[in-house]
């Protein structure tokens, strides 16, 4: 399905849309621009549609495939609430949203532009993510080309195609296309079309993104990152309880998923002591939660196993039973679990954080921060340093509050540019 | 007394029961002569505090220890000189990491009783001599996977007339020869003698479905098959096809889904499983199968899923005879066929592809194992 001009088309329309697209945007750039209050209104009013159940009859259908939750429907919808988005601009766009004066020059204004067109290649890891990225890039005021996922569930476009309804001034600013991944003649003219293409994905993905873009093309990547807690000795068994939950609760699948712990000494015999503790932790609080499928437990274990055999050269110890694990390591390199509720635990002392986090430039994101009061900010000043964006308490990793910054940027200023006249 | 030379020259190929003492007694032999040579595996038995000594039932045998494939990935394990070795073969890793296996001349010579064997049981020997189309590497010195190996070993089966290679070398490369295997399947047609294809189940079917879009239908002569093998992997991920593929073998060549055969055998468990006529793998008297619990990794009983552990004494060279898969599979008995052995079906393999994630490199890690 395509969606432009705020009209649904077969697939088959693709070369006929392609043949006119570059056109249509300089069109609309030259002549029409859209307002941040036109955009909330229509989301605001979407959303309520929403709630009251009035896409109930292909919303309910869509949420029993996708086995999406009430209380997670209900959260997604918070954040396009005219409340949620109206704080989003007045964080994320601050003092740049009204024309500046420069303080010397009296005459001269400084003023927030949209990039111009937007070319959001989207991933299929959160239905309802490449809706919100369009979103965002209309709130910055651009013309948006969204290239749905592989698995797409049809979403997008029934979301994006109601707001063109709502407010008809957004349909020349919206581009829907389901070309697959391989048809890179399509991409690379969509690129072309585009000042900034958005892509978000795992390395390859940005990797290709690159590949694709013109020089003369911006690339801003929402690239797929690695959490991690780090934890002092002081770490009490109600926050390790708390983290257990977290593993538990996201499979230590979200990019801020903690994939282990680090713990705040050097001493062998006490990394050991701290990692039995966690994994009885973990192993009680994991009772509670649906186990995961057969077929990646039997990964791990292969894996778990496979450490065992191997302890001998890599001296790793492995806790395991009852569908998790905890792997001891002296290794302080921030990596990947096993996943699925088998995490790691490493040594790092507070002076290594800095040097051991900073090869991982661009991965960083979250640090479930465990320690006592005192330690609090002088520990987060250095995960910080280290090119952390996201310090919180153990159970908060993953949550998500309007108005944050995305993996330490703020997506509408990404998608703005400062012009100065005077 | 080599209890090895007795179960794989034991005269019925499927004869569980009447061979489990001798299947212990060997595997027994071979747990002692890998703790003697093979200093990697006496570490991982004392580990384990198994006893190579004690090992007198079936139970004692499941208690060895189990090696993942995952682990010859990372280590060479052999229980000989090198130079003892006749054949070293690599397994093609999806992941490109490959484990490097050797055999030794008595080891293979096992094996070739053992194919006879289960050849002549299911009527794949034959003095009658055959074509051989190929769907694989031609045999050279640049490649070293198993299946161009074993390809080529399968063609003595029946004495060969001809050999036509899929994938043939030239100019430095390898490259496609679909003109030549349709040559020479519309020569075979005209013969006398049966024609025998062998390959992997998705290289049989492109060559079938290309055959049939090109409106080629004959009839070989009586005797020909169609035979498939490789790596497990391809079986399960062609499973839906396999119901078009008879019927492309019958519209296309004439050969009846009774003469498609499969065989499998991996790398690190050098057994030849083959196809009942109801396209279920029994396990023959070589080798014993133990599903094993996806968490505990204990036995679990015939029925359940769980992780596939092949064992076998064939091997001295190294120590692979209990070895963990990366397949999730189940023991079923109710086949029907007539052959009362047990068979291993296999479900697919651990992990599982479909999975969203936002964590780095994550994707990859669950495509791999």
């Amino acid at each position: 399905m395509i969606l432009a001009h705020g009209k649904v088309y077969e697939d088959s329309a693709l070369p006929q849309l392609l043949e006119t697209l570059e056109a249509d945007c300089i069109r609309a750039i030259a002549s029409q621009s859209i307002t941040q209050e036109q955009v909330i209104a229509a989301c605001d009013t979407l959303g309520k549609r929403i709630a009251t159940g009035g896409y109930d009859r292909i919303l309910r259908q869509f949420m029993a495939d996708f086995q999406i939750s009430e209380a997670h429907l209900s959260a997604a919808l918070q954040l396009f609430s005219r409340e949620s988005l109206e704080y989003k601009c007045r964080m994320e766009l601050g003092d740049i949203s009204e024309p500046l004066r420069h303080e010397g020059h009296r005459d001269i204004r400084r003023y927030r532009y949209p990039l111009g067109v937007l070319f959001h290649i989207a991933a299929g890891n959160a239905d309802g993510l490449p809706a919100y990225s369009v979103i965002e890039g209309l709130l910055a005021g651009n013309i948006n080309i969204l290239k749905l996922p592989s698995a797409d569930s049809g979403i997008s476009v029934l979301l994006l195609s109601e707001l063109c309804k709502i407010e008809p001034a957004l349909a020349d600013f919206v581009y829907v296309f389901d070309v697959p991944s391989t048809d890179l003649d399509s991409l690379q003219r969509f690129a072309a079309v585009a000042d900034a293409v958005v892509v978000w994905g795992g390395d390859e993905a940005v990797a290709a993104a690159r590949r694709l873009a013109p020089i003369n093309t911006k690339v801003i990547p929402w690239g797929h990152k690695l959490s991690f807690a780090y934890a002092t000795l002081d770490a009490t068994d109600k926050e390790l309880t708390a983290l257990a939950h977290h593993i538990c609760q996201t499979r230590q699948l979200l990019c801020s998923s903690s994939q282990g712990i680090y713990v705040d000494t050097d001493d062998r015999t006490v990394l050991e002591g701290f990692g039995r503790r966690f994994y009885e932790i973990l192993r009680s609080v994991n009772a509670a939660y649906s186990p995961v499928p057969l077929g990646l437990r039997a990964k791990a274990t292969l894996e778990l196993y496979n450490e065992e055999l191997e302890q001998h050269v890599t001296g790793n110890t492995v806790y395991r039973g009852d569908g998790v694990s905890v792997l001891v390591t002296e290794e302080s390199t921030l990596t990947l679990s096993c996943l699925f509720r088998n995490c790691w635990v490493k040594p790092l002392p507070r002076e290594q954080i800095v040097p051991t986090l900073k090869g991982q430039k661009g991965y960083l994101q979250t640090c479930g921060l465990l320690c006592g009061e005192h330690d609090r900010l002088p520990l987060s000043d250095l995960l910080a340093r280290a090119g952390t964006v996201r310090i919180t308490g153990a159970g908060e990793m993953s949550r998500a509050i309007a108005g944050e910054a995305h993996d330490g940027d703020y997506p509408l200023r990404l998608y703005s540019r400062i012009v100065e006249i005077g | 007394m080599d209890k090895r030379k007795q179960l794989f020259r034991h005269k019925h190929p499927y004869d569980l029961q009447g061979t489990e003492q001798l299947f212990v007694e060997a595997m027994a032999q071979n747990a002692q002569f890998q703790y003697a040579n093979c200093a990697d595996y006496r570490r991982i038995c004392d580990m384990q505090g198994v006893n190579v000594n004690s090992i007198h039932t079936m139970e004692d045998v499941a208690k060895l220890p189990v090696l993942p494939t995952l682990y010859f990935k990372h280590h060479e394990l052999f229980a000989m000189p090198r130079e003892r070795m006749l054949i070293t073969a690599t397994s093609s890793g999806t992941s490109g990491k490959m484990s490097k296996i050797g055999f030794d001349v008595r080891s293979l010579l096992h094996g070739l009783s053992m194919v006879l064997r289960v050849g002549r049981f299911h009527k794949l020997l034959s003095l009658v001599p055959c074509h051989y189309i190929i769907l694989g590497y031609q045999p050279g010195k640049h490649t070293d996977t198993a299946f161009s190996k074993t390809g080529y070993g399968f063609t003595y089966m029946a004495p060969a007339l001809s050999r036509t290679y899929a994938l043939v070398w030239k100019d430095g490369t390898y490259e496609l020869n679909l003109e030549g295997l349709k040559k020479q399947l519309r020569r075979s047609g005209r013969s006398l003698f049966p024609t025998r294809t062998i390959g992997f189940p998705a290289y049989t079917h492109m060559l079938l479905s290309q055959l049939k879009e090109e409106g080629v239908s004959m009839t070989l002569p009586r005797g020909s098959k169609i035979t498939m093998g490789g790596g497990w992997k391809q079986f399960y991920a062609q499973r839906v096809e396999k119901e078009v593929l008879y019927q492309l073998a019958w519209d296309v060549l004439g050969i009846a889904e009774k003469d498609c055969v499969e065989f499998f055998g991996a790398v690190e468990h050098p057994i030849l499983y083959t196809t009942c006529e109801k396209h279920h793998f029994h396990i023959p008297v070589y080798s014993r199968v133990i599903i094993r619990d996806p968490d505990t990794l204990a036995p679990v009983p015939h029925g359940t899923l769980g992780l596939v552990n092949l064992l076998s004494p064939m091997t001295m060279s190294m120590p692979i005879l209990s070895v963990m898969t990366d397949d999730l599979g189940v023991i079923r008995e109710d086949c029907g066929c007539g052959i009362d052995s047990p068979y291993l079906e296999i479900i697919g393999r651990v992990g599982i592809q479909d999975i969203t994630t936002c964590a780095a490199g994550a994707e990859q890690l669950l495509k791999e194992v």
